[in-house]
């Protein structure tokens, strides 16, 4: 569905599901869908790293360098890869993962980096191109009640030209919940529903005489609200009802519950996840945050892993860690690093990407990519290649200007099986 | 309001000493120029030449009637002063002589004080200002105080492409620093925004179906190739300068040929001398009188002095500090700072000679584009179509639907002066505007009707209009219900410090982003909080981040005095903060507080507060809004890209809002302060006056019997009056009668 097209509403959809669409009934769907394309990947769950996460402490180690630092290799799952100590929990889930040690990006400064990395475009003037969360919504049809796309503790890109519908719905806190799904303060779902009726009546006795398709369409869009509304999927958003002990083991902290809220998003429907969390920028003092940074993402990305690779859903959710540049391999006197674009890394799982694959290399002090340089618009068209997207596709800005959903860029293909 | 005149200042006086004339014109001094003295044209010229152009095009139908008075007074509240009538409004103008009221009530509202409030907006979105750029905010106030001013659109434009200083100290460098003082898209920007045609494609090639080529596009660029923007590091300042190098070099990069650089050119033709004579010299006659009555009234008054300057800052400080917005002392103090730091003869002389020269080129009257360009803009604004759509896409294969009556209007406004009340006034007396919808007419007539002009399309209401008529029928501006009747125990958070501690390093180190700010909960005015229950660890405190339908609203006055101090802290303050901006400051927090080796502890504390709910203007307040806020969601552009206008789509965030918003839900409650409570509640209560109270302050208009008793069974069905009434309104104030224009 075009999510411009307000009109082409997802009633016609759940019409063909003889309106029995529940959230827990979407895997069929979902079934039904993998078959019509060779891409896998249905999915996907997006932690975007704020502010520059090094590469070296991270993804990329460099034992026994100059430029190392603090952390120690170690080993892996996978055979022959070895990733940074902050990391114990994943490193027994790298071979379902894989790692680009090779991103060669341009951008050296915050705002231009990460309207890089999220949109494959560089900033212009005039001119805003869409978050990769928007096209993907764009492209892939919904599924159940929930929004396509949402975002989780900070902002998503904006949909620009793609319109409206594809916005990033937006979650500030995983668990918390939007007061905009339920009736105002005070207001018994009785006296909710008898307003919502009588609604309905006043709109359709006002649009009876008046043949106009903005009413229509109103009409249509109070209609998905109400639904939503009242959606037993809704339950994907709470948290109310998780084990202490899965929490305990995704880490206990907003960033283990974001992928926690993550892993019931995607398995209700949800297109795109993006999971924010910033404070990667460490100028000074880079090695204990670095520390607490892994003490938080290790456990709730290494559970995540594996139990979406026990149900099964891992091979339909493609599951990536961005960041909008590496760090300076030069530690300063701070006991900092600073920003870097030169070469970073990425981390990717499921959706179709062969675990235990690293694709390109730094140089040995982590400065420069020594072999397979990959573009950050590679990336994207990448992600493309695992969604069954065409990247190349053209889209009209409102001043008419055709837009590729992607700004060029090859696939990484030896990524996939 | 006392409207200071704009009028015969222009002419004569650099920009600065024109502010404190307009100052010192505030007292005493002050000429009011009413609608009668200033001659403000109706619509019946524009209703006889589009007649006779409906002829020749042969339209086969008859227009539909004009609308009735009620609905005629809805709409021009709406469209002049960005909000429905009241109850006193409507009841006033039932009083008015049937003959004239309505052009009584059209001059009444364009000297209302909110009718610069609705159309900053309006110029706001085609300039494509931002609070949160560079000197924004600033550009925002002074397009408001010309609006107030009555500044000519001609000085206007001119002043926002020639204009160089400092990002907010002078408030029209917004519009080159929206762009990043970036020449090609100024380029681009300039010729869209004030001539209608858009070039940008030009820059990178020949214009795929215009005629402009991309030597066009570099020679117009060229007038900004001297532009830079400066940004200091130190005192964070950024500013506009000139260069004697331009960055405008041809050929563009890659191709062959040594690059030189080009001087500017204006690619657009000049109407011919014959052709432009008659409206020309009416503008030139019309100025000359103008100055003459300047020098009279300058004659007659003693020269000003610093002291006469001052006194007048005084009576600008009464104004200024109305509402709780800032202390009058704090005001009082910077803006007579500020007027003796003056310069008198500052101003225009910072500005760039090629800017000016272009700022000249853009706005001479025998250029048609320029006021073709904003009529047209006008006119769609006010009648919901324009003769060029988009309305700034003009070409030799998209040409308007009406020419003679857009250059007609066209002419008109460049003989009044570039006088936008003139020529609102001109659209709004017309039968064009005044016509009704194409009620029940088939898909294809419906479209030559309202082409035709014969029709007018429906519209929904802008956000902006669409919240404050919320408002305006709730009683939502000031408080509505008896103090302690709104009382609610909260959690409130709050972080305190715990005794100092010298076991960890200073520096940065990791916290977790749990008590990270989001952008929403920055635009929260009073204490965030959550209501009910005890937040669960796992759940955080509920509700902290939606905070997305209060307008906190901006000083124009003290935007425009001030050049540092409170009033840019605060905007500051609202700025509509990047991802980066705010993990930058969270780090920076961070840091300060770890330097300082303490430890925060967050507390919730109980307490109860009375929340009774009041809501600003949304007209004045820092725009665009973020990005989920209830503007934004009803349409409201970032204002970054050319070309993207407002829609008026709707969508489900919109859905859910309006049916469980804040907003919809205070302004249907009923409260002891409204006129309405009396007829729920009581010993005078009167259901059917109640209820046609409701019709009149939501809809504008009075229930049918069939309404009246449906109403009715709402309000029966209900636990008590009050309830049913609330019931009543939120139906009311959700239903599309009450979003779309009559």
């Amino acid at each position: 569905m075009h999510c411009s097209e307000y009109q082409i509403s997802r009633r016609s959809l759940l019409g063909a599901a003889s309106g029995t669409f529940l959230g827990f009934q979407v895997r069929h769907l979902l079934a039904l869908e993998g078959t019509s394309h060779p891409s896998q990947a249905e999915h996907v769950i997006l932690f975007w790293n704020g502010g520059g996460m090094s590469h070296i402490d991270t993804w990329d180690p460099k034992p026994g360098r100059p430029t190392q630092g603090e952390f120690e290799a170690i080993e892996t799952s996978a055979p022959g890869i070895r990733i940074s100590e902050i990391f114990p929990n994943l490193a027994q889930q790298m071979h379902h993962a894989a790692l680009i040690r090779s991103i060669a990006g341009t951008q050296g400064a915050h705002g231009r980096a990460t309207y890089n990395l999220q949109t494959s475009y560089n900033q212009s003037a005039n001119l805003i191109h869409p978050g990769f969360g928007s096209v993907v919504v764009h492209e892939k049809e919904s599924l159940g009640d929930l929004p396509a796309y949402v975002s989780i503790s900070g902002r998503a890109p904006r949909s620009s030209y793609l319109g409206q519908r594809c916005e990033a719905y937006f979650v500030g806190n995983p668990g918390e919940r939007d007061p905009y799904l339920a009736f105002p303060e005070g207001i018994t779902r009785e006296r909710g529903n008898k307003r919502l009726e009588r609604l309905a009546k006043f709109n359709g006795r006002f649009a009876n005489n008046r043949n106009d398709d903005k009413l229509q369409a109103t009409a249509t869009s109070i209609d998905d609200a109400v639904r939503l509304m009242r959606s037993p999927a809704l339950k994907a958003f709470e948290l109310d009802k998780v084990p202490t002990s899965t929490l305990n083991r995704y880490g206990d902290t907003p960033f283990g519950r974001g992928a926690i809220l993550a892993k019931q998003l995607v398995e209700t429907g949800v297109r795109f996840v993006q999971v924010n969390r910033g404070g990667f920028d460490t100028h000074s003092n880079n090695f204990p945050a670095m520390r607490n940074h892994g003490s938080v993402m290790d456990p709730a990305l290494a559970s995540l892993i594996e139990d979406l690779a026990d149900s099964g859903m891992l091979e339909k959710t493609l599951v990536v860690m961005l960041s909008e540049f590496g760090r300076t391999p030069r530690i300063n006197d701070n006991a900092g690093r600073d920003h870097y674009p030169s070469v970073f890394s990425g981390f990717l799982a499921g959706g179709g990407v062969r675990g235990g694959t690293v694709i390109g290399s730094s140089d040995e002090n982590g400065e420069k990519p020594k072999d397979r340089p990959v573009q950050v618009a590679d990336l994207h068209a990448t992600f493309c290649h695992a969604l069954g997207i065409d990247g190349n596709k053209e889209v009209m800005t409102p001043l008419l200007r055709p837009m590729k959903l992607v700004d060029n860029g090859e696939p990484v293909r030896e990524l996939f099986a | 309001m006392q409207v200071r005149s704009y009028r015969g200042i222009a002419a004569c006086c650099p920009p600065m000493l024109m502010l404190l004339l307009t100052w010192a014109l505030a007292g005493p001094l002050a000429v009011r120029s009413d609608a009668a003295d200033a001659g403000r044209p109706d619509g019946e010229g524009v209703n006889r030449v589009l007649d006779a152009e409906n002829r020749e095009l042969g339209i086969p139908h008859q227009p539909q009637p004009l609308v009735n008075d009620l609905t005629f007074l809805r709409r021009i509240y709406i469209d002049l002063i960005g909000r429905i009538p009241t109850d006193a409004e409507i009841r006033a103008f039932a009083a008015l002589p049937k003959a004239t009221r309505r052009t009584t009530i059209v001059d009444r509202l364009i000297e209302h004080e909110r009718f610069a409030d609705t159309w900053t907006v309006f110029y706001a979105d085609m300039l494509r200002l931002r609070s949160n750029a560079d000197g924004g905010s600033a550009a925002i106030a002074l397009v408001h105080q010309a609006l107030e001013e009555e500044m000519p659109y001609d000085e206007l434009a001119r002043r926002m492409i020639a204009a160089s200083g400092k990002a907010g100290a002078t408030p029209e460098v917004g519009f080159i620093l929206g762009d990043n003082a970036d020449p090609m898209a100024l380029a681009g920007a300039t010729a869209q925004v004030f001539l209608g045609i858009r070039v940008a494609c030009a820059q990178c090639h020949d214009h795929p179906f215009d005629v402009w080529t991309q030597r066009d596009f570099y020679d117009l660029a060229a007038f900004f190739g001297k532009t830079r923007r400066v940004e200091t590091q130190f005192t964070n300042t950024v500013y506009t300068t000139e260069s004697s190098q331009t960055t405008v070099l041809w050929p563009p990069e890659g191709e062959p040929g040594e690059r030189q650089p080009l001087p500017p050119k204006f690619p657009f033709e000049m109407a011919s001398n014959s052709r432009a004579a008659a409206y020309v010299a009416r503008l030139e006659q019309l100025r000359s009188d103008q100055s003459e009555q300047l020098a009279a009234r300058e004659a007659a008054s003693t020269k000003s002095t610093v002291d006469d300057l001052l006194a007048a800052v005084d009576s600008k400080v009464q104004n200024a500090s109305r509402g709780q917005r800032l202390a009058p002392e704090g005001i009082a103090a910077e803006a007579k700072r500020d007027a003796r730091n003056l310069k008198v003869d500052a101003g225009m002389s910072g500005t760039s000679e090629l800017r000016a020269e272009l700022a000249r080129l853009v706005t001479d009257p025998k250029n048609r584009f320029f006021s073709r360009a904003f009529v047209n803009r006008v006119w769609a604004q006010l009648v919901g179509r324009g003769f060029v759509e988009p309305v700034d896409d003009f070409r030799d294969d998209n040409p308007p639907s009406h020419p003679q009556t857009l250059d007609y209007l066209a002419d008109e406004f460049v003989a009044h002066g570039y006088d936008l009340k003139s020529l609102v006034r001109m659209i709004v007396t017309s039968a064009p505007y005044q016509r009704a919808h194409a009620v029940g007419a088939d898909d294809v007539t419906q479209t030559e009707l309202e082409t035709a002009f014969l029709a007018t399309p429906m519209r929904r209401m802008m956000s902006e209009v669409l919240y404050d008529s919320i408002v305006t029928a709730g009683h939502l501006f000031a408080p509505k219900h008896a103090p302690g009747k709104n009382l609610k125990t909260v959690w409130q958070q709050s972080r305190i410090a715990k005794a100092p501690r010298d076991d960890r390093p200073t520096g940065s180190g990791a916290a977790d982003q749990e008590n990270a700010p989001t952008p929403l909960a920055q635009l929260g005015s009073g204490g965030e909080s959550s209501t009910e229950s005890m937040p669960a660890k796992n759940k955080g405190p509920r509700q902290a981040s939606y905070n997305l339908e209060s307008a906190i609203e901006l000083d124009f006055d003290s935007l425009l005095a001030a050049k540092k101090g409170q009033a840019e802290v605060m905007v500051d303050r609202m700025k509509v903060m990047s991802k980066e901006e705010l993990e930058a400051e969270r780090m920076q927090a961070q840091m300060q507080q770890e330097r300082r080796n303490v430890e925060f502890v967050d507390r919730f504390v109980r307490t109860t507060i009375d929340d009774n709910p009041q809501f600003g203007s949304s007209f004045r307040m820092a725009s665009p809004a973020p990005p989920e806020h209830f503007l934004r969601v009803f349409g409201q552009t970032d204002r970054t890209q050319l070309g993207n206008h407002r829609d008026q789509d709707p969508s489900m965030r919109q859905a859910l809002m309006m049916l469980n918003g804040r907003l919809t839900h205070e302004a249907s409650r009923v409260g002891e302060d409204e006129p309405i409570y009396g007829l729920v509640v009581g010993e005078k209560a009167n259901l059917r006056q109640a209820i046609q109270l409701a019709y009149r302050e939501i809809l504008t208009r009075h229930p049918s019997d069939d309404e009246f008793r449906e109403a009715a069974a709402i309000v029966g069905d209900a636990e008590n009056a009050p309830a049913g009434i609330a019931d009543l309104r939120w139906i009311l104030l959700n239903c599309n009668e009450f979003r779309f224009l009559p």
